[in-house]
């Protein structure tokens, strides 16, 4: 009955963003915009798996997000692949970076998990920000946005729905994920480690693999960000920008599955229109996110299915949304 | 080897700094048997208990588990071999009702806690009956779909237990099973303690403060103070050496004996 309800709620979601080509203008927002809240959703998205679910501080997944949109950008701009190409090998790059860092992030935990994950991301920020040559440092690289194999230009509003697709494709996955028993696992980890481990589980194993998903996704949003703006830049990849994944997660709700939409829409959209009002738009915007935390302690979606579940008729045994 | 003894240590030692809080200690516990350890606050019961879990490793000494070395071991695999424990403080998850907690063991052991389907018919009813089994064994089946969290610091433990249970151990290291419990609460841990060989044909190793429960459960009693072995042996033995009690036990305590 839970399943269904949230079936119709994702479905009335998912059409009502896909009529966001003719909502935007009505709120006065870019359509390019609504795609930076959907590819935005996927990095936050990655945050939520280690750092809602699993309780590893991800204050460095800038990194894969930035590998993401280098990887994307490089290739697109040298190595003159086509968009999808442009996708994978974005997405690609994160998961290799994500190869590459696990072995040391496994072996920490808790706040050093935390330092470890934003000291690697400024290693990726600074070859970004002093490898002129090949990434235009401190400026940025641009790049014109390739064709699908070479022929179909993507504009905004196929970019798009490429964007729309791809989220709902990943919050299918991630869903599927966090519900299995290999994510109720990651959900134990969070409470309580130790007793995992005594349970027989290698928790190593289990970490590893939600560090490559989380790189993969974070990816995946890095590259297709890079191709809507036709451009990489090194804050990409700083801890900076890990820090505001961190925020929306928070401001949607950690460990819901739908959060990461609510807090990246609310960030994203927000900045928008308030930029467009005020140059003191920093101070308007934290302004509204202290007053989301009052008013809702666990997130926004966090809080809201607290409060449902609060209610005798909604009791179930699944802890999160 | 003696192939009879499920575990043992020989010269295990552990520092903390400059303290040696674990000092040269052997100890065999017998398959089939319930064993004990105690000692006065401080003695190195629980640091014991830890270098034999695996939580962390003895600075010498060898630990073998049936006869296999296991001294640096990964704490989780010694669980695969057939180890299981409990801590002094419960250690459950809270945020989980009492048939979560016990069904992420009953999972970890039928190998399905990796997958990305949870098993469906057949399989999913196995594991559910496995939950209801071993709650049934604590006696616990009505609380199954409460919190933890809910549940008393006695429910709570017999949680734990069923948990440990979970993934079929043959030896359970029980860390001060009675630690905060209530009189009545003790009773009913002491009935499954005595069960987890009666019924389940286990061998139990535990630490206990209560000298009550260690003398009504124990066959073997390990003394430690200042984290050497003071003495070992039988209950009345223990009761009967005068080091013991001139080192720390009450008289009254062993007049039950």
């Amino acid at each position: 009955m839970k399943a269904r309800a949230e079936l119709i709620a994702g479905g009335v979601v998912v059409a009502i963003l896909a009529a966001g080509p003719y909502l935007s203008p009505l709120i006065h927002v870019d359509l390019s915009i609504v795609s930076e809240v959907l590819v935005t959703a996927l990095a936050v998205m990655s945050v939520n798996l280690l750092l809602g679910y699993t309780g590893l501080p991800a204050f460095g997944n800038a990194a894969y997000f930035g590998l993401g949109a280098y990887g994307a950008a490089l290739s697109a701009k040298y190595l003159h692949v086509d968009f999808i190409g442009a996708v994978i090998i974005g997405t690609a790059s994160a998961l290799l970076g994500g190869l590459i860092l696990a072995p040391f992030l496994l072996r920490r935990r808790g706040i050093y998990f935390g330092l470890l994950s934003i000291a690697f991301g400024q290693v990726f920020y600074f070859v970004a920000y002093r490898f002129t040559d090949v990434t235009g440092g401190e400026d940025g690289m641009n790049f014109p946005r390739p064709l699908v194999l070479g022929h179909y230009a993507i504009n905004e509003t196929v970019f798009f729905y490429v964007a729309l697709a791809a989220f709902v494709g990943c919050l299918i996955a991630f869903r599927t994920v966090v519900r299995s028993p290999f994510g109720r696992t990651l959900v134990a980890i969070r409470q309580n480690e130790a007793r995992v481990r005594y349970l027989g589980l290698n928790t190593d194993r289990f970490i590893f693999v939600a560090l490559l998903i989380s790189a993969t996704l974070a990816g995946l949003g890095g590259a297709l960000f890079g191709l809507l703006i036709n451009f990489a830049y090194p804050l990409e990849l700083d801890w900076h920008q890990s820090g505001f994944f961190v925020l929306m997660m928070i401001l949607g709700g950690a460990g819901t599955v739908w959060g990461s939409l609510v807090g990246s829409f609310i960030y994203v959209i927000g900045k928008d229109i308030i930029s467009t009002q005020t140059s003191y738009w920093q101070l308007y915007l934290g302004g509204l996110f202290v007053a989301c935390v009052l008013a809702f302690p666990r997130g926004i979606l966090g809080t809201l299915l607290a409060r449902l579940k609060a209610r005798p008729a909604a009791a179930d045994s699944e802890p999160h949304g | 080897m003696d192939s009879a003894m499920m575990l043992e240590a020989r010269g295990v030692s552990k520092f903390f700094g400059g303290v040696k809080a674990v000092d040269d200690v052997s100890i065999g516990v017998r398959e089939g048997s319930i064993h004990a350890v105690i000692g006065p606050n401080g003695a190195g019961k629980t640091t014991f208990f830890n270098t034999l879990s695996g939580f962390y490793f003895p600075d010498s000494g060898r630990v073998t588990y049936r006869g296999s070395e296991i001294t640096r071991m990964a704490n989780w695999k010694r669980i695969v071999l057939g180890m299981g424990r409990t801590f002094q403080t419960p250690s459950v998850f809270a945020e989980l009702t009492v048939r979560e907690n016990v069904m992420l063991g009953v999972r970890a052991r039928a190998g399905v806690a990796f997958r990305l389907r949870p098993p469906a018919g057949e399989g999913r009813e196995a594991l559910e009956h496995r939950v209801d089994e071993l709650l049934g064994f604590v006696n616990l089946g009505r609380s199954k779909e409460r919190l933890v969290a809910e549940l008393s610091h006695g429910g709570q433990r017999l949680c734990e237990i069923a948990m440990s249970l979970s993934t079929e151990p043959s030896l359970v290291l029980l860390d001060e099973p009675m630690a905060g419990l209530a009189e009545t609460e003790t009773d009913r841990i002491i009935t499954v303690i005595r069960d987890l060989r009666q019924r389940l044909g286990l061998t139990v190793l535990f630490v206990e403060h209560n000298m009550r429960v260690v003398l009504s459960l124990a066959e073997r009693i390990t003394v430690l103070d200042r984290g050497k072995v003071l003495a070992e042996g039988t209950p009345s033995e223990i009761a009967a050496n005068e080091i013991v009690r001139d080192a720390y036990l009450g008289k009254e305590a062993l007049d039950h004996v």
